[in-house]
């Protein structure tokens, strides 16, 4: 096996293991944290030495920011007002945190009453707006910087109890967690030890988020002189005493609210940027909902006949990346007939999801056309190419000539709209009719799939329902404007083996049945079911169509050697497909590539027990059997009677 | 779905009497007299006289047990009792200003909302897009200014240096409407700014994560116009968390506006409070924060209720 090469241009950093987009936003908090504490250093005036001949004397040599109301130094003033907003909002952060981490952690853990006083508490101090509550224990213990720490600390440990209780909870049923219990560690271990720095993350999210909830607070009591007792010096005061001489001196309001602004906006900065960094899922963004454009070819392929639904040319596909593209589809070639089943065969990662979606025009926003074409034919009869398309034209090709069912019947459905909703809204899209009779249209649909009481289930919504109920209402729902071809991905894969039977059967009726002449493409890695439903069979490997023909050729006498593998790991309880096999399962020796590490020459060479040295020196081009019939993209194909193509 | 109804509604009757029971019980876990607490300013206590008049005056000379009912019912009949500093009915005047308060919060949500939701909408569906990028970074900084900071700037640009809006203060609707609806212009934008900001925010994120959802996936698939997508199934999707935030902000927001109120000299509950709590007037204060929170929970309750028509699931919880 080659080895994977490794991406060897990370830059080597100052401090390893300290994230890169953490460094911006420490440095400006610590900056802002510690200037005001290195007042002494700054100046050498004292901020509550009064000089009222000076009375809002402009900025001077002496003194940088001018002087305020009562001729006191601005700069002293703004300096030693921050330590007094800093230390207050701190000290209550850091009581709070301690206090409500130990709550939250003790109701985790021991659960009980502890756990019901952990969370009701918070709902019940969420219920008084925190500075409305600051006032009240205000106007019991009168004014001062101690009574403010004291209400705010209060005020905000339940919710840090609440997210330590919830982190806990988690993290406590982790695996590591639930061994080492197993192992008798003893409890205030295993919560300290184990539990505690797992749950650092969200809780010193809440701690920057609080602390600038703090200031806030703080600087709003102080500015409404309930805070801060004058002549101490905080940033809410100063607003307070310059707001009467703004029109005089303007400086006096703008120095004090860009201080209190821009250290806020340095907590919650750092704040944003450490939630991203440990929770990178919410950072990333896109949507199922974005598609790229498909490219248009303008060749026509020849030997495009009559009941041709849909063809698929020399498809290349591109992961956009910020390191460059990365190759996820090459050279994949599809020809899907009227009244056939095409099972696209392969292991996950394949490409067998990705040529699908490029079929309904719905490939991620990340992935690009880099050539082939792509060509669908209309009800109309007439066939067109998807990229010559607009992206209105898409819209009305989609649901109606081509319509796709997803693996995840679960999520697949908008769970806050009515099955029947979800379904008229996919009838009223493509067809002009009354809403009753879109009703009346998808309930005999709902019928059609096997749904009981289909006019009661219409009404409902998808959480009243089973997986295989809902994979049925997806079929349905596929079904409604009566597409040519129906894309069907891994549709019975999250469900029983029992259900997944039946969604085979249904599909089978179906095509039979309702839909005639459907052609139906079919994806899978469940060989057993491919069996049963496919007539032909193509086998994706690592972007590539690795094999191609009727069903019962490729299953029953397989010329690619990943295809061989496939059919010799699957479980026996298909006893037709191993005649030959005696009795052995067989797993597939090594693992697939990663895209963007395919071995050169052949993809599969290097798990293959057939390979030759020349395998790893090029592509394989396809081999076609003398009837045209059976396609295989292996070196060794001619030894099977198969001929180079073209 | 009565069932439900029914069940919110004990909770938050339920909530009401705990939030209660705490405001009542501050003043007896305070240690000490609490009529020689509130008498006490600075270092100079009050005459004994004073103090037994007081204490008479709020019934903290009766047993525990009784206070504790009689506040209870009181409470529940609105009778909040006299101020102890003018002997004024305390309900007659939240009566009278809460109505000033509630209009600029009610102004300022639904500018709020007309605001945010579109702009959030619209940064969601580009995420990491221009738009996306530079509203993000606008939010973050204006979030970061406290409501009376806002205030503040906002009296120096638009009243002193522009000129083109009064610096403060009240007119009723009835005696000039222009003048009224002048003087709300400031205060009900500095309110819209902050609640925006977090609307906005909590918009865009939960547009992000409704698009990544199997479900839009399956609406593009069905051929829907791309507005009938978006609509249906990302923004009805992503209202529910926005407006349960929404809520809750309002909630805090009740808070807040003292500040907002203060600054632009808007006579709410807000001035009634200040001087309450300078003047140690306990009765009023505790009526005010016993008022604002059942506000609060009541705004609760509407949107647990809004929420289970959003999304049916809610329900069954």
């Amino acid at each position: 096996m080659t080895a994977i090469p490794v991406r060897a241009t990370r830059k080597t950093r100052l401090l390893p293991g300290f994230p890169r987009c953490m460094i911006l936003p420490t440095l400006l908090l610590a900056a802002l944290i510690l200037i005001p504490f290195a007042a002494p250093l700054i100046t050498g005036a004292d901020p509550v030495q009064i000089a009222v001949r000076d009375r809002l004397a402009p900025p001077s040599f002496a003194h940088w920011l001018g002087q305020d109301e009562f001729g006191r130094d601005r700069l002293a003033r703004v300096l030693y007002g921050g330590q007094v907003s800093l230390t207050v909002a701190f000290v209550a952060t850091t009581l709070a945190c301690i206090v409500g981490t130990l709550f939250g952690l003790i109701g985790a853990y021991f659960r009980g009453p502890f756990e019901f006083l952990t969370t009701r508490l918070s709902d019940v101090v969420l219920c008084f707006p925190p500075i409305l509550l600051a006032l009240l224990v205000v106007t019991l213990f009168g004014p001062g910087a101690g009574t403010l720490v004291a209400v705010l600390s209060v005020l905000y440990f339940p919710s840090f109890a609440r997210i330590a209780f919830s982190e806990a909870l988690r993290v406590s049923s982790l695996d590591f967690v639930e061994a080492s219990r197993a192992l008798g560690t003893p409890s205030h271990r295993i919560v300290l030890g184990t539990i505690l720095p797992n749950i650092a993350g969200p809780v010193s999210v809440q701690y920057s988020l609080t602390a600038a909830a703090a200031i806030t607070i703080e600087s709003g009591l102080s500015f409404l002189g309930l805070g801060v007792v004058p002549p101490a010096p905080s940033w809410g005061q100063m607003i307070r005493g310059a707001r009467q001489f703004m029109s005089q001196d303007p400086l006096g309001i703008l120095i004090p609210c860009v201080a209190l602004t821009l250290t806020i906006y340095a907590i919650n900065f750092f704040c944003d940027r450490l939630r991203d960094t440990l929770d990178p899922k919410g950072a990333l963004g896109g949507g199922k909902d974005e598609t790229s454009v498909p490219v248009a070819a303008g060749m026509v392929p020849a030997d495009e006949t009559a009941d041709v639904v849909a063809s698929v040319r020399d498809l290349r596909l591109d992961l956009m990346r910020p390191g460059g593209p990365v190759n996820v589809i090459e050279d994949v070639s599809l020809t899907l007939r009227a009244n056939q089943c095409t099972a696209l065969v392969g292991e996950s990662g394949s490409g067998k999801s990705l040529t699908s979606l490029a079929l309904m025009g719905l490939l991620p926003g990340a992935v690009r056309q880099a050539r082939g074409a792509l060509r669908l034919r209309r009800k109309s009869g007439e066939m067109v190419d998807l990229g010559a398309l607009n992206a209105k034209e898409l819209e009305g090709l989609r649901g109606n000539d081509v319509a796709m069912i997803f693996q995840e019947p679960m999520t697949s459905l908008n769970p806050i709209h009515k099955v029947g909703a979800q379904m008229v809204e996919a009838i009223l899209s493509h067809r002009a009719m009354s809403p009753s009779d879109a009703r009346a249209r998808a309930i005999s649909l709902l019928e059609l799939v096997g749904i009981n009481e289909p006019a009661r289930r219409f009404d409902g919504y998808p959480h009243e329902m089973s997986g295989g109920m809902r994979q049925r209402v997806m079929i349905a729902m596929a079904l409604t404007c009566e597409p040519r071809l129906l894309i069907a991905d891994e549709p019975t894969t999250a469900l029983d083996v029992t259900i997944q039977a039946e969604i085979i059967e249904l599909l089978q009726r179906l095509r039979t049945e309702y839909a005639n002449g459907l052609s139906l493409l079919f994806i899978s890695h469940n060989l057993g079911i491919v069996a049963k439903i496919a007539d032909r069979v193509a086998v994706m490997y690592s972007g590539q169509v690795v094999e191609e023909g009727p069903a019962a050729q490729v299953l029953n006498d397989p010329h690619h050697p990943y295809t061989v593998a496939l059919l010799e790991s699957m479980p026996s309880s298909h006893e037709d497909l191993h005649s030959a096999r005696g009795d052995r399962l067989r797993a597939i020796s090594g693992t697939p590539p990663l895209l963007d590490a395919r071995p050169s020459g052949c993809t599969f060479h290097n798990r293959c027990p057939i390979a030759v040295s020349s395998c790893a020196d090029a592509r394989p081009p396809l081999f076609v059997s003398a009837d045209g019939d059976r396609q295989v993209r292996c070196f060794r194909a001619p030894e099977a009677g198969l001929e180079a193509a073209r | 779905m009565l069932e439900f109804l029914l069940r919110r509604l004990a909770a938050a009757i339920v909530m009401l009497l705990v939030v209660g029971t705490i405001i009542f019980s501050l003043l007896v876990i305070v240690p000490g007299d609490p009529a020689e607490l509130l008498l006490s300013t600075g270092g100079g206590s009050a005459t004994q006289e004073a103090i037994q008049n007081l204490r008479n005056e709020m019934g903290l000379d009766k047993p525990i047990l009784a206070q504790y009912f009689g506040f209870l019912a009181n409470t529940a009949q609105f009778d909040f009792g006299t101020s102890i500093v003018d002997g004024s009915s305390i309900a007659d005047n939240i009566a009278l200003r809460l109505p000033r308060t509630l209009e600029i919060i009610a102004v300022g949500a639904i500018l709020a909302l007309l605001l945010a939701i579109p702009a959030g909408t619209l940064a969601g569906l580009r995420g990491g897009g221009r738009f996306d990028v530079i509203a993000s970074a606008v939010n973050a900084l204006l979030t970061s200014i406290p409501g009376f900071v806002v205030g503040t700037l906002f009296i120096y640009f638009f009243a002193q240096v522009l000129g083109v809006l009064p610096a403060g203060g009240y007119v009723a609707f009835a005696a000039d409407p222009a003048q009224h609806l002048q003087m709300l212009i400031l205060p009900a934008t500095t309110v819209a700014l902050h609640l925006a900001t977090i609307i906005f925010r909590m918009t865009r994120a939960s547009v992000l994560e409704m698009r990544g959802h199997d479900w839009v996936r399956t609406a593009t698939a069905k051929g829907l116009r791309r507005s009938l997508v978006v609509r249906h199934h990302i923004l009805r999707n992503a209202l529910g968390p926005v407006i349960t935030v929404a809520g809750l902000q309002l909630g805090i927001l009740l808070g807040s506006t003292v500040l907002i109120e203060f600054v632009y000299n808007w006579p709410g509950l807000s001035g009634m409070l200040v001087t309450a709590v300078e003047q140690r007037d306990y009765p009023t204060v505790r009526a005010i924060i016993l008022t604002v929170a059942a506000i609060f929970i009541g705004i609760n309750l509407m949107i647990d209720i809004l929420y289970s028509l959003l999304d049916p699931r809610v329900r069954l919880q």
